[in-house]
């Protein structure tokens, strides 16, 4: 660099120019111009990734389909029944704690052995049938959602009377 | 001229101009704030039963979501309702729009009880079908 661009004259007002024009100096100076972006893109992808990971936990839920029947008491149907007659009924009680299913054999069953034997049912005998699921007062929900499950899974359809 | 033109970008092509980045980020932020707080208000803190099988939610059903707490408390779409104003709201809503699906979210634990009287109500207004909503499960 000349000692000329270094020194200014005195007659010569100071501007830009006179100033030495360092290429790496004006790039280094132009890339801090501004606020630094960095931090706040860092939050915010990281805010962003938390909340598609909490709505894909909260979606982890599904739906099963139930009729409602017009009639409760299918013993009562003469007309009017809104439904075919149901091919297989259940009748889900509670006995010392746990849950029974009266309606598949001659005796009541445990409601895990009823499941079981709707699991296993053959395809072709399952499908189109419909299960209409009577239960206690005291019967939990979830007991009745299994059995319903079971026959879902069986492509049955499903009356909660 | 020439230290303007660097200045104002045309000299430093290797900057990555991060703006319509942030906009676009911020826009994403924004959608999901907003789906989250919809999902609370749809989904009361209730333990749902698990089915090993079930149907997907779609996009485009908009249902009436009916919350039935472990002690029989009555919410519709996230609002707390007593069993009086209950029928009440859900008849006037399924009048306005019959087709819409009605889905039950219901504690696990809860007993039957405390549900059936709701299926019969529903039924009694003319609603044939109803959605029970579970936790997907093995």
């Amino acid at each position: 660099m000349s000692e000329q661009q270094t020194r200014p004259t005195p007659l010569t007002p100071p501007t830009r120019r006179s100033r030495p024009l360092n290429r790496r100096n004006v790039l280094t100076r132009s890339s801090r111009f501004g606020p630094n972006m960095t931090p706040m893109v860092d939050v915010t992808l990281v805010i962003l990734i938390f909340f598609m990971a909490s709505a894909s936990i909260a979606g982890h839920e599904w739906f099963l389909r139930a009729q409602l029947p017009e009639v409760q008491d299918p013993d009562l149907v003469s007309s009017g029944f809104s439904l075919p007659t149901p091919m297989l009924s259940a009748e889900l009680f509670v006995r010392d704690g746990a849950v029974y299913v009266r309606g598949f054999g001659d005796a009541p069953r445990p409601i895990g052995a009823v499941i079981e034997q709707i699991r296993n049912m053959d395809d072709e005998l399952a499908a189109g049938l419909i299960l209409g699921i009577r239960a206690g007062d005291d019967v939990p929900y979830s007991a009745v959602v299994s059995l319903h499950d079971a026959a879902a899974f069986r492509e049955m359809r499903v009356a909660i009377r | 001229m020439r230290n303007r033109s660097i200045i104002s970008g045309e000299g430093a092509g290797a900057r990555i101009n991060v703006t319509p980045m942030i906009d676009v980020v911020m826009v994403l932020i924004v959608f999901y704030l907003l789906v989250g707080q919809l999902a609370i208000d749809r989904k009361a803190s209730i333990d749902l039963p698990i089915s090993a099988i079930g149907i997907d939610e779609t996009q485009e059903s908009d249902p009436i979501v009916v919350g039935i707490t472990q002690s029989g408390s009555l919410t519709i779409n996230g609002v707390d309702f007593d069993a009086d104003r209950f029928v009440g709201e859900i008849e006037g809503m399924h009048a306005r729009s019959p087709n819409t699906p009605i889905r039950i979210r219901a504690h696990r634990d809860a007993p039957f009880g405390h549900i059936r009287p709701v299926m019969h109500q529903l039924r009694d207004i003319g609603i044939s079908g109803v959605e029970l909503v579970t936790e997907r499960g093995s």
